[in-house]
């Protein structure tokens, strides 16, 4: 059985068709790349596995888990988190609270026993914090714990979203343009911690990303979505030189 | 049931839905620009009846000037609310301009029971709307056939303002984008300002009515028909103006019939509207109409 | 995690008992005008901080809690009357069998109206959840007309329009300010801990938050469920407070109390809501001279009722166009914070001499 499939899956908005029969098979431990112009319908191939939209036609299923037309918690629940284009965190609240709510879903206690502070529910807020802690120190932001998260800065709000997926205890990560916004520098130590978690965590990797560069660099394979339909799959190298590809970045010559 | 009583009952349904159409009209095209639920509307429509009480009371003027000058003040007044509270608070939170129409409304309410008094208040209906005619053996009040007419003849015009105006297509193109629409150069305050007095006067004639049918008011009797005013419009789809009038319509027949076929449920008619509400939104959440529902 | 916690936790302990030595003073020594007013502060307390808990921790802004205290008051109402007394004031139609002969001391009663509440919240919660917003809002509000129609029309369970007469004043200091310090402790202690934080990040942003596999409609139904309890409570201290109870008392006009509350305290603060209870209930109390005749010399103005709320309506629409936080925002007091307020006085103290 395969890891993660999806099969002839589609998305219709309408009479619009944003993702028409997208089809991938994923393998434990793989960084698989999802790219193509804006409006591709990559973001939107997102949703649909992560439980936003459910899918007009087509199935989707994660360990042996059929997950199309699930809700969004409940494929979380399941091992699959995500991170959002535009970062989605909880800006009122601080790092490591943000990290704390993504740990909600794996506690036994009852909000009885949270209220009367029972001692399963002591264990297991002590487990959070710690937790939490754990995978701030992962990315880096372990000394900014108590600060409002709405107040760091952009790279390092990009590191506390994956930080808060890894706390859902995923085992794909669905990154939506992890590098946006980020420069040169940061987009390499960007790379390198994704690959770092990987290896620590055990992660299947499905990214959408513009930055050509990073892209070729961390995926070990793509898929090249143009107007929902996939053009193209293959090593970074097979899809550099696909001559549809070129056409779909660059428009007819 | 009778075929008589049942004629009279759908006269009694058209009119008092007639009534929620047009309240309702207010509430929709409101909430079609700003998604604001204009609480304060079913006050609104009260103030409208002070107003044209007062007219004739205060100032001895001829009912139909009175009636006038009370739709041309109502209009003021929506204008001045959207001043003075809503538009403050346009670009805060939702909730903000939630709770400050709410405050709205209370203000309206309680500054009505400073200045007019609690007690009931009869209103003048004229002797041409008070003649009681008997056809067939259904007797029905003049005022109740002319209601429809009158409702239809100002939708009619709200229509041609919304569609075959400048100042409608500017309404139509907030409702779409709000931002995009100010950097086309229209005044979009302005806009809004007609919107809320179009709203208002509609509200204020829907009131006056009201007030003839019953004929009295009190401060405090725009709660209810605001209320269910709102229901009407979420029924014929929120932001759709003709939807508002067939979602009061509805409203109204679905009131009065209940009511004539099983009398012994008559004290629950003002639980009726929730009902339908709460199943629309369980069933339909789109409204009859099928508009979209924002989120 | 939190630091001086033990401190704090002593500091608030001290705090509660000097609270009780006041109550008892007051018990003994204050006129029943008083009384009634630190009553009515300690059942403000209660329902404006159940009331918070769904509006401004969750963020769903709803307008229910007229028709949860209502269902609150008449259960324990119909359950403290003894059967000879609910026999004699059902005079239009008698009551229904079962209400009819129970009966059961003050605080299993006042449990039981937390119970029935949260029940009728719990069931309530299934369709109002699936709109948020405005439509909440007024779906709600909706919700709190039909409870009071229903209490209207059934003759055999409410005695309709003319209410329950006669229930025992049971509610005295003891009673309402230790309920309400039960139901503080409670909904405080719910919302510091993961299930609160759940129900933060369903109101902040509530796609992020089932991105992070919260389930926000449980969460929603949690914070709902809770608050109709304690707000079911509170309508059963109300109850043996005011002794007489009728439809017309559950008006929407006690949910827009409760709502300058919540916002004065800042929507999301229980603490704040609890504070603003007591200011506005004292404000109101204060305020009573507005709607007094007015003899001044040779001007004369006559009793004005309503004014009070006109001011409060003019109060609510002013904060919300320049203090929009209130008085905590979405902050909660804390002893860390004092104590540092403190600070400053105490070294300034200690360099004097």
């Amino acid at each position: 059985m395969d890891f993660f499939t999806t099969k002839n899956l589609t998305m219709k908005f309408g009479g619009l068709v944003a993702v028409n029969d997208f089809n991938i098979t994923l393998e434990k431990g793989e960084i698989v790349g999802l790219i193509g112009p804006n409006g591709a319908g990559k973001t939107t191939v997102f949703n649909m596995i992560a439980g936003y939209y459910p899918p007009t036609e087509g199935a989707i299923v994660f360990q042996e888990n059929i997950i199309g037309g699930k809700k969004a918690n409940e494929i979380t629940k399941l091992g699959i988190a995500r991170t959002f284009q535009n970062i989605r965190l909880f800006t009122e609240l601080s790092v490591v609270e943000n990290v704390m709510i993504a740990y909600h879903c794996r506690i036994h206690s009852t909000f009885i026993g949270a209220v009367l502070r029972l001692p399963l529910y002591r264990r297991e807020e002590k487990m959070m914090y710690e937790g939490a802690m754990e995978y701030l120190r992962e990315v880096g932001l372990d000394d900014l714990a108590l600060e409002p998260s709405g107040s760091l800065p952009y790279g390092k709000q990009r590191r506390l979203e994956i930080a808060r997926a890894l706390a859902t205890g995923p085992q794909l990560l669905l990154l939506d343009e992890p590098a946006a916004g980020m420069n040169p520098n940061e987009t390499q130590e960007l790379l390198q911690l994704i690959l770092r978690l990987r290896d620590n965590h055990n992660l299947t990797i499905f990214l959408i990303e513009h930055d050509m560069k990073f892209v070729m660099q961390i995926c070990e394979r793509m898929k090249v979505l143009d107007y929902g339909t996939t053009i193209a799959e293959g090593t970074p190298e097979e899809i550099q030189n696909n001559e549809r590809v070129i056409k779909a970045y660059l428009g007819e010559a | 049931m009778e075929p008589t009583v049942f004629a009279q009952q759908l006269i009694n349904g058209i009119s008092l839905g007639s009534l929620y159409g047009l309240i309702a009209i207010g509430y929709t095209m409101v909430y079609g620009i700003l998604r604001l639920i204009n609480f304060a509307h079913g006050d609104v429509m009260m103030m409208g009846c002070f107003f044209a009480f007062y007219g004739i009371m205060m100032f001895s003027l001829p009912w139909w000037a009175s009636f006038i000058i009370a739709l041309v003040l109502t209009g003021l007044l929506g204008v001045l609310i959207d001043r003075g509270a809503y538009r403050p608070v346009r670009n805060a939170p939702r909730i903000s301009a939630l709770i400050t129409a709410i405050g709205v409304s209370f203000l309206l309410e309680n500054a009505g029971l400073v200045v007019f008094g609690g007690r009931q208040k009869a209103f003048y209906r004229p002797e041409i709307f008070s003649e009681v005619h008997t056809i067939g053996g259904v007797r029905f009040l003049e005022l109740l056939i002319w209601v429809p007419i009158i409702t239809l003849l100002i939708l009619a015009v709200i229509l041609f303002i919304i569609y075959k105006t400048k100042v409608g297509r500017a309404m139509r193109c907030i409702s779409h984008d709000m931002e995009t629409t100010r950097l086309m150069g229209v005044d979009v305050n302005r806009v809004i300002a007609i919107t809320f007095a179009v709203g208002s006067v509609a509200a204020a004639a829907g009131g006056i009515m009201w007030a003839m049918r019953y004929p009295q008011i009190n401060p405090l009797m725009g709660i209810i028909p605001g209320l269910k005013a709102f229901v009407a419009a979420v029924l014929g789809g929120i932001g759709n103006v003709a939807g508002a009038m067939i979602g009061g319509l509805l409203l109204g027949l679905a009131e009065i019939l209940l009511v004539a076929i099983r009398p012994d449920l008559s004290g629950y008619r003002d639980a009726i509207a929730f009902a339908i509400l709460i199943l629309i939104l369980i069933f339909r959440p789109t409204g009859l109409m099928g508009e979209k529902l924002p989120e | 995690m939190e630091e001086h916690h033990r401190r704090n936790q002593i500091l608030t302990v001290i705090a509660v008992g000097i609270g009780l030595l006041f109550l008892y003073g007051a018990q003994e020594y204050a006129t029943s005008y008083q009384i009634r007013i630190l009553n009515n502060c300690a059942l403000f307390v209660i329902l404006a901080a159940s009331y918070n808990l769904i509006n401004g921790v969750t963020g769903q802004f709803s307008l229910e809690p007229n028709a949860f205290v209502a269902i609150g008051a008449y259960t324990s109402a119909l359950l403290t009357l003894t059967p000879a007394e609910k026999q004699l004031s059902f005079i239009i139609e008698p009551i229904m069998w079962p209400l009819g002969v129970l009966h059961a001391p003050f605080f299993i009663s006042l449990l039981a109206a937390g119970v029935v509440t949260a029940f009728v919240g719990f069931l309530m919660g299934f369709p109002v959840f699936r709109v948020r917003g405005d439509y909440l809002a007024i779906v709600t509000l909706g919700f709190g007309e039909v409870v009071r129609v229903v209490a209207n029309n059934t003759q055999t369970i409410t005695n309709g329009p003319l209410g329950l007469k006669g229930i025992a004043p049971h509610t005295n200091l003891w009673w309402s300010w230790g309920i309400a310090i039960i139901t503080v402790f409670f909904i405080a202690r719910l919302v510091r801990s993961s299930f609160g934080r759940a129900m933060k990040a369903v109101k902040y942003d509530e796609t992020a938050a089932e991105a992070v596999g919260i389930n926000a409609f449980w969460h929603k139904m949690l914070a709902f469920t809770t608050s109709a309890f304690f707000e079911g409570v509170g309508g059963g201290i109300l109850a043996h407070l005011i002794t007489t109870i009728s439809p017309t008392l559950f008006t929407f006009f006690l949910t827009f109390n409760l709502l300058i509350m919540i916002v004065v305290g800042g929507l999301g603060s229980t603490t704040g809501a609890c504070i603003a209870a007591i200011i506005v209930t004292f404000g109101g109390e204060y305020l009573r001279f507005v709607e007094e005749p007015i003899n001044f010399w040779f001007i004369h103005i006559p009793a004005i009722p309503g004014m009070r709320m006109v001011i409060f309506s003019i109060i609510l629409i002013l904060m919300m166009i320049f203090a929009r936080n209130g008085i905590m925002g979405t902050k909660e007091f804390s002893w860390n914070w004092v104590l540092n307020k403190i600070k400053p006085v105490k070294i300034f103290l200690r360099k004097k001499p």
